[in-house]
């Protein structure tokens, strides 16, 4: 079975869960793929935990959910060691972190340093408690969710940890037609129950191989580089896509290409997921509040401008 | 319906300048038939347009407008209030009395009212109809052109004057034309803009009429080509109207004094020539130039009388004596004089005639038994005269000055002639030694010089002009009488005998008659001719024709004795009759030319020179045509690069065509932007022409380009959705 048609059964089966959200299956399956995470913002209730806990179970994987509160503490999230008087030791009982797929619900109502202990696992794919470091299992998929940041009693995200996203989704709410059908299915007993599995664990840690191995040409490259740079020279923008932006940029687009079936990037990939990549990213001066401009449209903007590479270059 | 049509203020804008147009067509309408109320009637086409622009339902328009026609009636032609009764019955009476009148046939009965009332039914339908041209058809070309086509003959042949009229029918007509070809083309391209969008459309439209009407008003004009163009079509009716004199009917005349002016053709018979070849006929010469015209010195000197068959001794010395020609000539006009070749010997015609010849103007007329004589037919025998080449180069300038008193009258001038011709005749004839070779020079000056032969808008010369001057240096456009009074003109200001001939040229060959090997020639008004002869020193007189597009000319005896080295042989200057000898002085002259001649580039400088206006003429015409086809390369390029790709076949064929075909489509006009991929560019032309080949050669070019594997891109099998899209952007 190729990669192509593997992906499309483990999205297949999430959409039997998530009605009309293909496309943020795909999304998700495209971080996971990459080694990333997703940050996903939106209201209650349009079922982000059903999407990832429908993604745990296509693929068999463990599933975690933490619900970030202000009263959470780093250890809640990591684990904690604790005495044990009969072997006259420490302990280690791991925090909720240590699964493969993990829900992090409402990542901006808990504190700065609860939401740091988060992403420093998420970035490193390790805890380190009490000096001792641990690994963890892989694959590792962090889903963050948060409200909009409008809400009170939240603790926005600073920019470098948003940097440690790879995509930000918005999921929107589902059309009439979405939500009837969701009613319909969800009657008699919520389908997520009967969900099995289609690809094992070992699959899917081949497939995030194989998407290191999708062929990015140095035209794409570049490509790349042009909508990464021109972000940090639009009037509107303070702060734009770092490298580890292009990167991440760079390896969605690997997966997504290898979720269409190719064994390269084209720039359509480049297009469609730099919308994902670079809406965290971009930092806005205040004056494009002002002027209703959001960071997804400066990308856009920054697409319609650049030059799509069409030849190849020049000595290759 | 399509949007454009829905767009309020752009229809607005073409109902006002179909307003102003149709205004133009009623106000010569009114003013030539003296109607008046030419304000009502416009009032009444301005509301039938904007019930028309508002869409107002056909009833109440129809109501509307007869309302109206009926209160201009009760208006203009009663005193009576509107809506009373003696309105009404006024109405009805008349309306009583012109029904009779057309069922009785008794068209004179009808009342003005009547008249008024299918006039304003012609305006009614009038504006019907160009509002079905403007608003369904969008084309207003027809009625365009129908306009200026009726403006420009009302004002040709009415007293209405049309000048301005047409300025600003030209002006309306531009932008109403070109909103239409904009709207005809949003439609095409099922664009829907808005005004906003359109007055970038719009206002370089009405700027562009603008600046060309203003250059077109501000530059100098020409005059018009056909002064008065009444005179001309009323001369094919036979009734010859009272048209200004500036335009003359060509053909024989006498009077010569009042040179210039314009000429109409005229194809009437003047006579039939049967003769082996075509001959000049002399008629008269004149030699007296008044800086108007010629005039003869001495009218009525001693005439030398001959009889049938006598030898007739004129100034031209006949031919070799075994070369006698004969010619027979039919008269078609009655002519009172004789029309003799060149070398004539004698004269037959039927019953006892004399000839007179007049050695004044070289004039032969036949008398019968003392009174003119119009013959009907002549038969001439002549011998054309031939001159010794060896004796023309003798000709030197001193020996003119050995010439007897007989001649001074050949040299005369008039004294106000301008000092600029004297000038020129020296500035043309300054590389020429003998008299011959001056001769030569000025008559072939005016083939080299940009003159144009022509029969129409010659003028007259002013009072304080002189004819020749003024063809010289101003006009440089005529037909005969300027070029040979002209050349006599610059001959006799080198103090060469010139002389003025009249006569006719050869005519059309019409038949030939193989037996007596003979040709018929048809000579026609359109023939009448003047010419010049040149007296040349120790050899006497000889034709020459400086008209360009004539070929009249003396034969000359290529006697000369010289060595075939010597370099003077290449500068023959003479005009052989003959074909094959001008044949051979080409070849001499090239073979010379290569030999020591200039060098290529010289020669092309040179040539260059010599045909400046065809050069340029030829090199505008490519450049014309060289930005024509780069302009319209989208149309044929397909079908060089379609065999030229086709039979390609290496690794980059395929990258090369399918870039090719991208640049195609843009000429085609679906472009790509800068920040569309190909995909999506692709799935755009695909779903434009309804194929699904751009997708798959874009598929291709991609994991040749993006996926680095040009090798597994088959060219062969893409071939052919590559031509079939190629070939859909030429069409």
């Amino acid at each position: 079975m190729n990669p192509k048609d593997q992906l499309n059964k483990v999205i297949d089966n999430i959409e039997k869960v998530i009605i009309g959200k293909r496309d943020i299956a795909e999304l998700s399956m495209v971080a996971m793929l990459s080694h990333g995470h997703v940050l996903l913002e939106d209201v209650p209730g349009v079922g982000k935990t059903m999407l990832v806990r429908a993604l745990a179970k296509s693929v068999g994987a463990d599933f975690k959910r933490i619900q970030f509160t202000p009263d959470l503490l780093p250890s809640d999230v990591v684990g904690v060691s604790i005495y044990n008087p009969k072997d006259m030791e420490f302990n280690f009982r791991p925090g909720p972190i240590m699964g493969n797929i993990i829900l992090a619900d409402e990542i901006n109502r808990t504190s700065p340093k609860t939401q740091s202990s988060l992403l420093e696992a998420m970035e490193e794919a390790s805890v380190t408690i009490d000096g001792v470091t641990m690994q963890i299992p892989k694959p590792f998929f962090v889903m963050a969710t948060q409200n909009p940041i409008e809400y009170e009693g939240t603790y926005p995200l600073p920019e470098a940890q948003l940097d440690r996203f790879l995509l930000k989704i918005k999921m929107g709410y589902p059309t009439s037609k979405e939500e009837m059908e969701v009613l319909n299915r969800s009657q008699l007993s919520m389908p997520i129950e009967d969900l099995q599995s289609v690809i094992s664990l070992e699959e899917l840690l081949e497939l995030q191989r194989e998407a290191k191995n999708i062929k990015v040409d140095e035209t794409i490259r570049s490509y790349i580089v042009d909508l990464a740079r021109q972000t940090r020279n639009d009037p509107y923008v303070y702060l734009g896509v770092s490298p580890r932006g292009s990167i991440a940029l760079m390896k969605s687009a690997q997966a997504y290409a290898l979720l269409k079936g190719r064994d390269f990037v084209t720039p359509d990939d480049v297009q469609y997921l730099a919308k994902f990549v670079f809406g965290h990213r971009i930092m806005l001066h205040s004056e494009a509040r002002y002027d209703g401009i959001s960071a997804e449209e400066i990308t856009e903007r920054i697409l319609t401008k650049t030059k799509v590479p069409v030849q190849r270059l020049v000595g290759q | 319906m399509n949007s454009i049509r829905k767009n309020k203020a752009f229809m607005a804008i073409l109902y006002i300048l179909v307003f102003l147009l149709l205004a133009e067509w009623l106000t010569p309408v009114i003013t030539l038939t003296d109607t008046g109320h030419k304000t009502l009637f416009l009032v009444f086409i301005g509301i039938s347009l904007l019930m028309a622009f508002l869409q107002v339902h056909w009833a109440i328009s129809a109501g509307v407008k007869i309302l109206y026609i009926m209160w201009f009636l009760i208006n203009v032609y009663t005193e009576s209030a509107f809506f009373s009764f003696e309105a009404l019955g006024f109405i009805l009476s008349d309306l009583r009395i012109n029904v009779e009148a057309l069922f009785s046939q008794d068209w004179a009965q009808t009342t003005d009212i009547f008249r008024t009332v299918l006039f304003f039914s012609l305006l009614w339908m009038a504006v019907y109809l160009i509002h079905y041209w403007v608003s369904f058809r969008l084309s207003i070309f027809l009625f365009y052109i129908l306009t200026v086509i009726f403006i420009a003959v009302l004002d040709t042949f009415s007293p209405y004057n049309g000048d301005t009229a047409i300025v600003r029918i030209m002006v309306v007509g531009l932008m109403l034309a070109g909103l239409l070809h904009l709207a005809r083309w949003l439609e095409g391209h099922r664009i829907n803009e808005t005004i906003e969008r359109l007055a970038s459309f719009i206002i370089p439209l009405f700027l562009m009429v603008a600046v060309s009407t203003a250059l077109a008003l501000y530059l100098p004009k020409a005059g018009p080509l056909w002064p008065d163009p009444v005179p001309y079509i009323t001369s094919f009716s036979g009734e010859g109207g009272p048209g200004p004199a500036a335009v003359g009917r060509i053909g024989y005349g006498v009077d010569d004094s009042e040179l210039g002016g314009s000429f109409l053709g005229d194809d009437t018979p003047a006579f039939r020539a049967e003769v082996e070849d075509g001959q000049y006929w002399k008629v008269e010469t004149k030699d007296v130039y008044t800086t108007k015209g010629w005039e003869l010195s001495e009218p009525g000197a001693d005439p030398v009388l001959y009889s049938n068959g006598d030898l007739i001794e004129t100034e031209f010395e006949p031919g070799a004596e075994d070369e006698s020609l004969n010619a027979v000539l039919e008269m078609e006009q009655d002519f009172p004089f004789v029309l003799y070749p060149y070398g004539i010997e004698s004269i037959q015609m039927e019953g006892e005639i004399r000839y007179s010849y007049s050695p004044v103007d070289q004039k032969i007329e036949p008398l019968l038994s003392g009174a003119p004589y119009e013959p009907d037919a002549v038969e001439i025998q002549f011998n054309e005269p031939v001159y010794s080449l060896t004796g023309l180069r003798e000709t030197t300038v001193d020996k003119l000055a050995e010439l007897p008193p007989e001649f001074d009258r050949y040299k005369q001038l008039p004294d106000e002639l301008p000092q600029r011709v004297r000038d020129l005749a020296e500035e043309i004839t300054m590389n020429s030694e003998t008299v011959y070779d001056k001769a030569r020079a000025v008559e072939d000056y005016f083939e080299r010089n940009d003159f144009e032969y022509s029969l129409t808008n010659i003028p007259v010369p002013e009072e304080d002009q002189d004819y020749v001057d003024q063809f010289l240096f101003e006009t440089k456009r005529g037909y005969c009488d300027n070029f040979s009074t002209s050349m006599v003109v610059l001959l006799r200001s080198l103090d060469i005998p010139a002389r003025w001939v009249k006569g006719f040229n050869e005519g059309l060959q019409v038949d030939s008659d193989n037996e007596r090997e003979t040709e018929i020639y048809e000579v026609t008004n359109n023939n009448a001719h003047s010419w010049v002869e040149a007296y040349m020193p120790g050899v006497g007189w000889m034709l020459f024709e400086p008209t360009i597009g004539f070929t009249g000319s003396s034969e000359i005896d290529f006697d000369l004795d010289i060595d075939s080295s010597d370099p003077e042989e290449q500068e023959l200057p003479e005009r052989p009759q003959q074909p094959e000898l001008e044949e051979e002085e080409d070849a001499a002259a090239a073979a010379s030319e290569g030999s020591n001649g200039p060098g290529l580039w010289e020669r092309i400088n040179e040539f260059v020179s010599e045909h400046k206006g065809a050069v340029f003429l030829g090199a505008a015409a490519s450049v014309f045509l060289a930005v024509l086809l780069f302009l319209k390369r989208q149309r044929w390029l397909p079908k060089v690069l379609v065999p030229y790709y086709r039979r390609r076949n290496g690794k980059q064929t395929f990258e090369k065509a399918y870039l090719r075909l991208l640049k195609q489509l843009d000429l085609y006009g679906i472009k790509r932007e800068d920040g569309q991929t190909l995909m999506s560019y692709a799935r755009y032309i695909d779903s434009f022409f309804g194929t699904k080949e751009m997708t798959r050669l874009t598929a291709s070019y991609e994991q040749s380009v993006y996926g680095g594997r040009p090798e597994t891109v088959e060219w062969r099998e893409l071939k052919e959705s590559w031509e079939n899209l190629i070939n859909r952007t030429s069409s």
